[in-house]
């Protein structure tokens, strides 16, 4: 007995170091890249490129953070505190959004807003022929995209956050003698703004990381940047260097978030607590607070999505579901199956090992692997492409260095939830097993992975149905001629043929839809 | 308490009642049969009626579900009353037509977790509900109660980074300071671990009769109501069982309920003949004035009944449990009824002594008989 633990675990931990290194070198390397350039190249991107860059970024994704704040925290106070026929359908419909990727939505605003579209035709027939409305390539239109895309993140934090809210500190300000707007300002919002800002932290994380909206709509930040130097000057070395400053300041959101977060543990009160009263609402309440949440729900998913379902229909989009049209969507499949096994095999002995045995040297492979969370996707591109023509240039253009990068990119979220299933198990089952005469292996083969199991599947499916709609580092790594659904949907947007990337967009919004519901399973009930 | 309620002998109407000195006090809260449901059809409260005198404390007793807090919300103004009316000062403050909200009643709360606010200092906790009064004023007000309190020095602190007692003490302060006419307090001492929370009921008692506050406390603990109540209101179901003054409670419970809650009690079945209840244990008055042939319980308490062994008597003990300062014995009877008794912590039989018991009640408690009683 004592012989075999030793050596299992210290097998595990040849992968877990070896599952980190996976992670850590090829940023490691980038960063190096970045910092060993030349003065000069420092030097001429600050002088043109960086103050742009980084003031676009900005102050994109601070309106971001604004209107999705606004869109976020009202839509969830409706839902929470007030009572009206449609609710509980509003509740899951605001999530909807979540499904869509920031390019699809980019492409439905293209041409919503675009030069003669239907919004400028119905401006124009109210406001006379010569009005314009604001282009969807712009500042304004970027911001609206990514608000409408992104602000069910807050959405959901929000309402999870004032559904546990104990209600208790409502009724003792009533006690205090305090009205409801000091009420709802010196103590609600108050005790809900660590959940908002993380909810504002993640809606900025993503804005900063965003390629997919920002590119079809031509405005520049970091990381449209990062893509453009790789592909359109082929310069690795500036490419890497953009890379670095986003992925500091990617890392300071981050660290807000958390710190936040910890902060938010004293805002729990221990003993029973008593959900709010929803406020009944009359008819006229009922149709304001209806309108207003199907104008959302509307624009962010609504119109949208039957925008896709009607260029579907039409012919030049029926016409191109052929054999080639079910070459992407095997691709993508194929992409994702990879990608998804790839990750959980190497996500699980680092999850295991953590919670198990939880040495320094453990959670700091745990940690290690999370730091793809600050990767945007052309950064994890970069880097998984830069360390393999160093290494093992043979490799180059093939699936393999594909499949590495979206590991890379996608194993925080994979850990998210293979993490609270292994810590959920207490070792004391395992133990128990052991001293029924079970030996470690058939210990794990017989408790540990049936009891982890749906945490594993769900993990699967999360990195599966993220990889199918992954658009950036699938089009810088991709093997020539390799396409996927999301790579058809971001070449016939940018040609501005909308009716032909339809059918693809359509059926990355369909698939999308079981990786929320899973998502939702997990932070609903926690709610 | 334990003492008083042990001393012999006692006479029904010598019993001290703290409420006593309260009666010619003015009524600061009546409530006029009302009832309170959270859907119709199961009301939570029924047809509920008690008033509090001016510095009196009452607990609202009973088992969990009983329609305690249901009450004390209603009388904070949270829950609307389905019929009947709450008065508070003399005006009507709840009706089935109309509910002042709590922010306009001056009441004061204490909930069972404080519900301290965690994203503010102590003193802009206890501040909270003083807003409309000049810095300095509310200043004087925050550093008196830290004061009476023994909270001085936290007063920069947060929520978190105190000790249950040092919140509840907050929690308290937050609501005395705004000189409320009425006092909640909700469980106040269930999230205390034992040694605090009988620390904190004399400190909050002895801080209640200080100020004069009239409180209103829920509580599902007999001991805590006991040690805090001038008088206790026992609820069951809904329904308002008895309200009198502890001993009164504890001597003299109005139903079997009652008896039952408060305190260890066995009933043992009798009947009347001749104008005496004639149980196993010997006879009593007969107190209930029942008729000749009822069926009736008569409650003993186990510092009613005394234990003398006897190899030759019939009554078994059968289970001794060590509680410190005393040991309780159950006893089987021949007829299998069981009898608890409290003897001297250093009164120790074997179980399987064969004893005699001797009940010396100083006052008869009978009840009718639930079911067919027993030969």
């Amino acid at each position: 007995m004592i012989a075999v633990r030793p050596s299992s675990l210290s097998s595990l931990q040849l992968v877990a170091l070896a599952s980190a290194a996976l992670v850590l070198l090829p940023l490691i390397y980038v960063m190096t890249l970045a910092l060993s350039a030349d003065p000069d190249v420092w030097y001429r991107l600050w002088t043109t490129r960086v103050p742009e860059l980084l003031w676009n970024t900005s102050t994109l994704a601070g309106a971001v953070a604004l209107l999705a704040l606004a869109l976020g925290v009202s839509t969830a106070w409706i839902v929470t505190r007030f009572e009206f026929p449609g609710r509980r359908i509003w509740e899951v419909a605001l999530v909807l959004p979540l499904a869509m990727p920031t390019y699809v939505l980019a492409y439905v605003y293209n041409y919503l807003l675009g030069f003669g579209g239907p919004a400028e035709q119905l401006w124009q027939s109210l406001a006379g022929p010569q009005a314009r409305i604001f282009s969807p390539q712009s500042f304004w239109g970027a911001t609206l995209v990514m608000a409408l895309d992104t602000f069910p993140f807050i959405y959901l934090l929000t309402r999870s956050a004032l559904l546990s809210f104990n209600v208790s500190f409502e009724e003792v300000a009533r006690t205090c003698g305090a009205s409801p707007l000091r009420r709802t300002l010196s103590v609600t919002l108050p005790l809900l703004r660590p959940s908002i800002v993380a909810g504002v932290a993640l809606v900025i994380l993503y804005v900063v990381s965003d390629f997919g909206a920002v590119s079809l709509l031509r405005y520049q930040t970091l990381t449209y940047a990062v893509f453009q130097q790789m592909t359109g000057q082929l310069d690795n070395q500036a490419a890497s260097i953009l890379s670095l400053l986003l992925v500091v300041l990617a890392l300071l959101f981050l660290l807000t978030e958390r710190w936040f977060r910890r902060k938010s543990r004293f805002y729990q009160t221990a003993g029973r607590y008593r959900a709010p009263k929803r406020i009944p609402c009359n008819w006229l309440q009922t149709a304001g607070l209806t309108t207003s949440l199907a104008v959302i729900v509307g624009a962010s998913f609504g119109i949208p999505v039957s925008l896709l379902i009607m260029w579907s229909l039409s012919p030049e989009a029926l016409a191109i579901l052929d054999a080639r049209f079910f070459g992407f969507v095997w691709n993508s499949a194929l992409l994702a199956t990879l990608a998804a096994t790839a990750a959980v095999l190497v996500g699980l002995p680092l999850a295991y090992l953590a919670s198990r045995k939880p040495t320094w040297l453990n959670t700091g492979c745990l940690q290690a692997a999370y730091a793809g969370y600050v990767l945007p996707g052309p950064v994890a591109a970069l880097a998984v492409l830069v360390l393999f023509l160093k290494v093992l240039p043979f490799f180059y253009g093939t699936v393999l260095v594909l499949i590495v990068a979206y590991v890379l990119h996608f194993l925080p979220a994979g850990l998210q939830s293979l993490e609270p299933s292994i810590q959920q198990i207490t070792p004391n089952v395992e133990e128990v097993a052991r001293t029924l005469g079970l030996s470690a292996r058939e210990t794990v083969r017989q408790v540990t992975l049936p009891l982890i199991r749906n945490g594993v599947i769900v993990a699967w499916v999360l990195i599966f149905l993220q990889t199918m709609k992954e658009l950036p580092a699938t089009l810088l790594l991709r093997p020539v001629g390799f396409d996927t659904l999301a790579i058809r949907v971001w070449l016939e947007a940018s040609e501005e043929y909308y009716q032909l990337g339809a059918p693809s967009a359509l059926l990355i919004v369909l698939v999308g839809l079981p990786a929320l519901g899973l998502l939702l399973s997990r932070d609903w009930r926690a709610a | 308490m334990h003492t008083l309620a042990r001393t012999r002998p006692i006479n029904t109407d010598q019993l001290p009642t703290r409420a006593n000195a309260f009666s010619q006090a003015v009524s600061i809260l009546e409530l006029h049969s009302i009832s309170c449901a959270y859907d119709s059809s199961r009301p939570a409260v029924r047809d509920m009626s008690f008033s509090v005198r001016e510095g009196e404390i009452l607990c609202l007793l009973g088992p969990s579900g009983c329609g305690k807090t249901t009450v004390l919300r209603a009388i904070a103004g949270f829950e609307p009353v389905q019929s009947g009316e709450i008065l508070l000062s003399g005006r009507v403050v709840s009706s089935l037509s109309e509910t002042v909200p709590t922010e306009h009643r001056r009441i004061g709360m204490v909930f069972q977790e404080y519900a301290l606010f965690p994203h503010l200092r102590v003193a802009d906790n206890i501040a909270f509900g003083l807003n409309h009064l000049p810095r300095a004023e509310r200043k004087r007000l925050v550093d008196e109660m830290l004061c009476l309190t023994g909270l001085e020095g936290f007063e920069r602190r947060y929520p978190h980074e105190l000790s249950g007692g040092q919140q509840q003490r907050v929690a308290l302060s937050r609501a005395l300071v705004q000189n409320p006419v009425l006092l909640l307090l909700d469980e106040p001492f269930s999230n205390l671990d034992p040694d605090m929370a009988s620390r904190m009921r004399q400190e909050v008692h002895a801080l209640l009769r200080r100020m004069n506050i009239t409180s209103i406390m829920v509580t599902h603990d007999h001991d805590e109501a006991f040690a805090m109540a001038d008088r206790i209101a026992v609820l069951n179901q809904g329904v308002l069982e008895q309200i009198d003054s502890p001993e009164l409670i504890y001597h003299l419970p109005a139903t079997r309920f009652v008896a039952d809650f408060v305190g260890q009690a066995d009933f043992i079945a009798g009947r009347i003949h001749q104008g005496l209840v004639h149980t196993e244990l010997g006879t009593f008055p007969n107190t209930l004035n029942g008729s000749e042939g009822d069926h009736v319980a008569v409650m003993i308490r186990p510092d009613d009944v005394h234990l003398v062994p006897n190899k030759s008597a019939e009554p078994r003990i059968v289970a001794r449990q060590f509680r410190g300062s005393e040991n309780l014995y159950t006893v089987q009877l021949p007829s299998g009824q069981i009898v608890h008794s409290s003897e001297s912590s250093t009164s120790v039989y074997q179980d399987g002594t064969s004893v005699d018991l001797h009940v010396s009640a100083t006052h008869t408690v009978l009840f009718q008989a639930e079911a067919p009683s027993r030969p």
